[in-house]
């Protein structure tokens, strides 16, 4: 009955019992649904990766599922949270893996979580079922500009809250960026269809090939305002930013009229458009980010000699994973770090026969996170190269709305809080938004306008953020699961990626490595508390512990949503007030748990997802009660 | 009751074992720890090519007795992976999970050779040529007339190369840009430093790319090469040893993410200081600015890193001294027709 007994100790009396479930006589689990803030602030504070995922996916619950083989229901945590887990699993900028707590000094490095994502797309059921919580009809008719990441994501969203969506895209296929901008041997295209096949099939209406904007044949924005009730603009930013160059007679918008000088984003949008793309034997491309890197490993692909990325910073400063600097260094690819483009030198002919660059030295921290590069004066100097790419960033594109719209200093579309622009009923998500930024912050975006929109018009929160809170009779973890390397992903070998422009690069985790690597994961969802008027002090769990993460505290801060927060420490057995599991130091190792002579140490399962509200709070803004289970 | 300072060094190699004397000099009472992913104390790189004259102790080739180390009250950790440096607490994170606190940190780290990433997934069956244990497992491998094939090729491994021809080993180098490396030498000069290195009896064979090594389980009758380079293009080479030499590359992994300026190497003011103002760095690993050419210079060869040690020591007990490098740069060929380097030269 310990099980029973642990669980008591930290549910009020007061709350929902309902989720437990007994067999026998024992019981073995305890469920319940929390809004609390206490308990959302928990897992904002302890699960570094879900917290920094844009889309706040449930990340301990999907790779626990790999360990237990249910990669099924591993898939579908995570498409709770992200429609296209498969994608992602591909291409994700992973901002989960830079605060992962096995990355933390000491700890080694962080888990494989993108790598881990894939394994659950790549090794569910051939008939695996996806599950599917549907509102019923609203009668709600919704248009959706663009069909990339966060006008699919927007979509599949509103759509399961029962309303009418269609989409309207200017390409030929859905996907935006993820089709047009990312090359396949990164990103196989029966993954990307296939994802996208199931967030349209619920009954969304995708007309592709009809644009939206002023011209003769598009669809007109006031149109679709009167013939819809609320249009979400998902266009993202499929404009790149123009290079400046001092002026050296040349106008901006004619650097690239020079033959052999291309916009990166429209190189790999024309390519994947269909059309035949060539560069020359040397070719230089200027930028720091995927496309940057996508260009070089393109042009690679298309028979380039020798290519050059050039940065302004350094390797260390750039939004680019380490894997996919590496991948691109394999394929022969130099980097080259503080230079800046200052001047195109051509041959007589006109066409481009170098580039002059000015070095650079490191400087402060931009605001944005990024490293400030400052030119030093004097210092040009040449580099031959017949191909450039320029990939310095991308903007949006606003000339198709013919309504007018407020827009922020960058020209992006500025939304209020509700995620609508300042025209009523005109919502906005993704790059549209808030600039360039990554697939699953456009995800992630893309969903959460959705829920505001479904709120706009359906007048009250009908789907909303929950923690699932269940004790736990085990630690799930051994300590040996702690001393497992980093399982690296296999790749096909360099002479065989060049053959053409679609063999994929990374393979996949077979299975073996695949379990290894989610046993990596220290299940930060677990949450660790000793019962003090249990304990007895006897020091076992400290003498245990691999880190300082049991300690001795004279109090604790309460943070302002009421979760605990700065322990205040103290070594002198006096004036300790409380025994206290630190979950920030903490690695769920569980050797604490097992050495308990009194069984007063409680592992809980705090896991922080959206849950439909129940039909008979619909609208009712104070305490909702929530009830469901997990698909 | 003044507390001693704490000096942490990391390698201890040329320059860290030059900046550990000299902080012993200038602080008299201070702490000092050198830490080392090396097994044995400071060996000098020029001296390992003895072990094809027959030298099999290592203690032979120690550059300085074990009783320096105590008499100076250096303590020298070996076999110490640094993982990681926490700048905020100025703590050093040890692969084995030990923590050690500083109070002034000297990167002397080194660069190790560089494997394309190309070829990294055959680093199993590649030869290095760092320790004093690479040179003696090479030495066994080539027995009494071995052929070693060099990649890419540099001033380290031309250095071995002349070692192991004097050995009476065949060397074929299948150079690429990093020949000379770190000697910036005009495309019309090379043909003439080629034919001195051919003069010394090595071969030297370009535009042929290494896509892959494979090992051989049974040599053929008569043979006995354990390794097969696979070339993009033509026939496979045969060979004893296949050892990379496309130049130096800093070893800072451990430094990544501290906040302190990378760009290749740790990059460095004049004085040696890095962007922290409790973290310098000498030899291999730094980068330092040069307000002439504006722009950040590495500084290889014996007397170079040497210097950078000395100086690094003297500027962080209170000095302030610029390095400036008096080493000349010119690869010459000797009257006889050979090749050298001053990158050869060392005390």
């Amino acid at each position: 009955m310990t099980g029973e007994k642990s669980t008591k100790l930290y549910l009020p009396e007061n709350e929902d019992f309902s989720g437990t479930q007994a067999f026998g006589t024992r019981v073995v689990t305890t469920v319940r649904y929390s809004t609390d803030p206490r308990d959302v602030g928990w897992v904002k504070e302890n699960i570094p990766c879900q917290t920094a995922c844009p889309a706040s996916t449930n990340i301990p619950a999907y790779i626990r599922s790999i360990v237990e083989k249910r990669y099924g229901r591993s898939y579908e945590l995570n498409r709770m949270a992200n429609v296209l887990p498969g994608v992602l699993g591909r291409i994700c900028s992973r901002p989960c893996e830079d605060v992962c707590r096995h990355g933390w000094p000491g700890n080694g490095e962080p888990v494989a979580i993108c790598h881990l994502k894939r394994v659950a797309a790549d090794y569910k059921s051939p008939s695996h079922q996806i599950n599917e919580s549907l509102f019923t009809p609203s009668g709600k008719r919704l248009a959706v500009v663009g069909a990339g990441p966060a006008g699919i994501a927007a979509a599949y969203d509103l759509t399961t809250l029962g309303h009418n969506v269609t989409i309207y895209e200017r390409e030929k296929n859905p996907g935006g960026m993820l089709r047009y901008g990312i090359p396949a041997f990164r990103l196989p295209r029966e993954i990307l269809n296939e994802e996208i096949r199931n967030a349209v099939r619920l009954g969304v209406d995708l007309k592709t090939g009809v644009a939206v904007g002023t011209g003769e044949n598009d669809v007109s924005l006031k149109s679709l305002r009167q013939d819809f009730d609320a249009v979400l603009l998902s266009s993202g930013c499929m404009a790149p930013i123009e290079l400046p160059l001092r002026k050296n007679g040349l106008a901006q918008d004619e650097t690239s009229d020079i033959a052999g000088v291309e916009y990166g984003l429209n190189f790999l949008v024309e390519m994947h458009r269909g059309k035949t793309k060539t560069v020359g034997k040397r070719v230089a491309v200027v930028g720091a980010g995927f496309t940057a890197l996508d260009c070089a490993r393109v042009a690679c692909r298309l028979g380039a000699e020798e290519v050059t990325i050039h940065l302004r910073t350094t390797e260390e400063y750039i939004p680019v994973t380490k894997e996919e600097l590496f991948e691109c260094k394999r394929e022969s690819v130099n980097i080259l770090g503080l230079r800046t483009p200052v001047e195109l030198l051509t041959h007589e002919d006109g066409s481009l026969r170098g580039v002059r660059f000015v070095q650079n030295r490191l400087g402060g921290w931009r605001a944005n996170g990024r490293r400030l590069a400052i030119p030093i004066e004097g210092s040009e100097f040449d580099i031959e190269c017949d191909t450039l790419l320029i990939a310095i960033g991308q903007k949006t594109v606003n000339d198709y709305l013919d309504m007018p719209l407020e827009l922020d200093r960058w020209n992006c579309i500025k939304i209020n809080r509700q995620g609508m622009t300042s025209r009523k009923g005109v919502f906005a998500a993704g790059d549209f938004v808030g600039g360039p930024s990554t697939v699953i912050e456009a995800v992630g975006h893309g969903r959460k306008i959705a829920l505001k929109m479904d709120r706009w018009l359906m007048g009250g929160e009908r789907r909303k953020q929950v923690v699932k809170v269940e004790s736990v009779g085990d630690p799930l973890r051994e300590r040996a699961f702690d001393f497992i390397p980093l399982q690296e992903m296999p790749t096909t070998p360099v002479k065989q990626r060049f053959n053409d422009m679609t063999t994929e690069v990374e393979q996949g985790l077979e299975l073996d490595k695949a379990e290894e690597e989610a046993k990596r994961c220290y299940l930060c969802y677990l949450k660790y508390e000793i019962d003090v008027d249990n304990c007895i002090y006897c020091r076992a769990c400290i003498e245990v512990a691999p880190r300082d993460c049991i300690k001795l505290v004279e109090g604790i801060d309460i943070n302002k949503d009421g979760s605990y927060g700065l322990l205040r420490e103290t070594s002198e057995w006096d004036k300790t007030g409380a025994i206290w599991v630190d979950n920030n130091e903490c690695i769920r190792c569980g050797a604490c748990y097992m050495v308990c002579p009194t069984r007063c140490i409680s592992i809980t399962k705090m896991e922080l997802f959206y849950q439909n509200v129940a039909e008979k709070n619909h609208g009712v803004q104070e305490d909702p009660v929530i009830k469901g289970v997990m698909p | 009751m003044k507390q001693s300072r704490r000096y942490a060094i990391i390698g201890s190699g040329a320059a860290g074992t030059e900046a550990a004397c000299q902080l012993r000099n200038h602080d008299p009472d201070s702490v000092i720890t050198v830490v080392t992913t090396s097994k044995l104390q400071f060996i000098d790189r020029y001296d390992l090519p003895r072990v094809f004259d027959g030298v099999d102790d290592w203690r032979e080739l120690l550059v300085h007795p074990p009783e320096f180390y105590h008499d100076n009250k250096i303590t020298v950790r070996r076999n110490t992976w640094v993982s990681s440096v926490n700048t905020r607490e100025n703590k050093l994170n040890f692969r084995h999970k030990e923590t050690m606190v500083y109070d002034k940190l000297l990167v002397a780290s080194g660069g190790g050779g560089h494997i394309p990433e190309g070829l990294r997934e055959f680093s199993a069956y590649l030869n290095p040529f760092t320790t004093f244990q690479n040179a003696v497992r090479l030495r066994d491998s080539l027995g009494k007339q071995g052929k070693v094939v060099m990649l890419g090729g540099d001033m380290v491994g031309l250095d071995l190369a002349r070692s192991l021809t004097a050995a009476g080993h065949q060397v074929t180098i299948f150079a690429n840009e990093t020949l000379f490396w770190p000697h910036e030498i005009k495309q019309a000069d090379i043909a003439q430093y080629v034919k001195a290195l051919e003069a010394m009896g090595i071969k030297v064979v370009f535009g042929r790319k290494p896509v892959a090594v494979e090992q051989i389980s049974r040599p053929s009758k008569g043979t006995s090469y354990s390794r097969r380079l696979v070339f993009e293009k033509g026939k496979p080479e045969l060979a004893n040893a296949i050892m990379p030499f496309y130049g130096l590359m800093p070893a800072l992994n451990f430094m990544m993410g501290t906040g302190v300026d990378i760009e290749r190497g740790l990059l460095v003011n004049p004085h040696l200081k890095t962007t922290n103002d409790k973290i310098w760095a000498a030899g291999d690993v730094c980068q330092i600015w040069s307000p002439e050419d504006n722009r950040y210079n590495f500084f290889y060869g014996w007397a170079n890193v040497k210097k950078m040690g000395l100086i690094a020591a003297h500027n962080m007990t209170g000095g302030s001294t610029e390095m400036k490098t008096s080493q000349t740069n010119k690869l010459k060929i000797t009257k006889n027709g050979v090749l050298h380097s001053p990158y050869w030269e060392h005390d």
